[in-house]
């Protein structure tokens, strides 16, 4: 019952996704882009553990299957051997924005993983245009989190959070 | 059946100038990330890597499905400066791209001081050679060219070695090699590694630089070296090598083969 009241209070805070507070909270931005066509990226945000294995697909954004091979990194760790999984988490792409993505510390089959080093990865790729590769490495042992990775081309500011639990 | 008898591994020796042209199997793409589709690939000789120079005939190549039963391009075309052919993906895996493949024969010669070829195994050479031809050496020669294209997931099948001729097999599969990270080649000759073997690793885009950027490889007992491409891009691996044979048809076997393939952005 407890649960149920604190996620009803976060909600009503405004929170627009009831969340443990030990999540990793991903807040990515895509950039507007002005200078030539645009199309709007192929984008994945997946989690690799220390050794750059992927264990959790977070996102994959897309439209054709043709063109998810253009998102390099995703492609070679995860999307061309696991077709059930990339359905299971495919997205419409977006345009322009912040959007907020959370991780809940579980591997693709759900159970929860060690306490170690890994890294966030971002990978965007746009049709005419540009792609990019954001790794950010951080410490998963309970212990807080607050880092950000600047602005390139195709990806915007990543900020990455969570409280200590 | 023909049996081939390798000598010491001293009488071997690199070839790789034997050649005047280099092979090239250029695929349009080596990833796709569906079935169903197609790549054309590029079929010509070149001096500078990846520069067309001429078209070859299309009759040699060939393409080995995942499953490693053997298909032909969808359709083919030779041209000038370079043939090129359709080759269709219906299935998932790994295709392996291949121009030449049969052994071919030749016999060399002396006839009073000047120096003859006939085409031709030990066999036809007694027949057709002049009775006062000295120097006699008939060789086995192939030459191939290949390239690797994988649909969706990765597989092995058309990457296992045969135990004929010269071969080569890689720490990670083709379509795994990436800028900035190692990779090791185990070359073998009739299925044992050989050493000393020479190739050369160029990438794309030598017209465009004054220095071609070649690295020279050697293979060491294990029949190993390693290389690391630099960057992201289209890559050419040429190896070739001879062995004396004594079979019915030849004294000497020479081989050689060419890969392309590409190193991936991390």
């Amino acid at each position: 019952m407890k649960t149920t009241c604190s996620v009803a209070l976060m909600l009503a805070l405004g929170f627009s996704m009831p969340a443990i507070a030990s999540d990793l909270a991903i807040s990515l931005q895509l950039p507007k882009i002005s200078e030539g066509q645009y199309h709007r990226p192929y984008v994945a945000v997946w989690v690799e553990d220390s050794s750059e294995k992927s264990v959790r697909l977070i996102e994959i954004w897309r439209e054709k299957p043709d063109w998810i091979k253009d998102l390099r990194r995703f492609w070679r760790k995860t999307g061309r051997s696991d077709q059930p999984l990339v359905d299971a988490r495919t997205g419409a792409t977006k345009g322009p924005g912040a959007y907020q993505l959370r991780w809940d510390g579980k591997d693709d089959k759900g159970a929860l993983v060690p306490n170690g080093e890994y890294q966030l990865v971002i990978e965007a790729a746009r049709e005419h245009g540009g792609r990019q590769l954001v790794k950010q490495k951080f410490n998963w042992d309970g212990s807080a989190i607050t880092l950000t990775v600047a602005a390139g081309n195709e990806i915007g500011e990543v900020q990455l959070s969570r409280k200590a639990s | 059946m023909k049996t081939v008898h390798l000598f010491t591994l001293s009488a071997l020796f690199a070839a790789s100038s034997a050649l005047a042209h280099t092979m090239n199997v250029l695929p349009s793409h080596y990833v796709q990330s569906k079935t169903g589709g197609y790549v054309t690939v590029d079929l010509f000789a070149s001096n500078m890597t990846f520069q067309a120079d001429k078209g070859v005939v299309v009759d040699g190549f060939k393409v080995v499905l995942p499953d490693g039963t053997v298909a032909k391009a969808a359709a083919a075309a030779q041209g000038k400066r370079k043939s090129i052919a359709d080759v269709e993906l219906s299935v998932a895996g790994t295709y392996r791209l291949e121009m030449g493949g049969q052994p071919r024969y030749f016999t060399s010669y002396k006839v009073g001081g000047e120096q003859k070829r006939l085409m031709g195994d030990k066999q036809k050479a007694a027949k057709e050679l002049p009775k006062d031809a000295t120097d006699v050496v008939t060789t086995q020669g192939r030459n191939r060219a290949m390239a690797f294209v994988t649909v969706n997931g990765p597989t092995d099948t058309v990457l296992k070695t045969t135990g004929q001729g010269l071969e080569f097999s890689f720490d990670r599969h083709p379509a795994d090699i990436v800028a900035g990270e190692a990779v090791t080649v185990t070359l073998t000759l009739n299925d044992k590694p050989i050493e000393g073997v020479k190739a050369d690793l160029s990438f794309d885009g030598e017209l465009y630089r004054n220095d071609p950027a070649r690295q020279h490889l050697v293979t060491d007992k294990a029949g190993q070296f390693s290389f690391t491409p630099a960057n992201a891009g289209r890559y050419l691996l040429e190896a070739s090598a001879e062995a004396v044979l004594k079979s019915e048809k030849a004294d000497k076997i020479r081989e050689g083969f060419t890969l392309s393939f590409e190193a991936a952005l991390p």
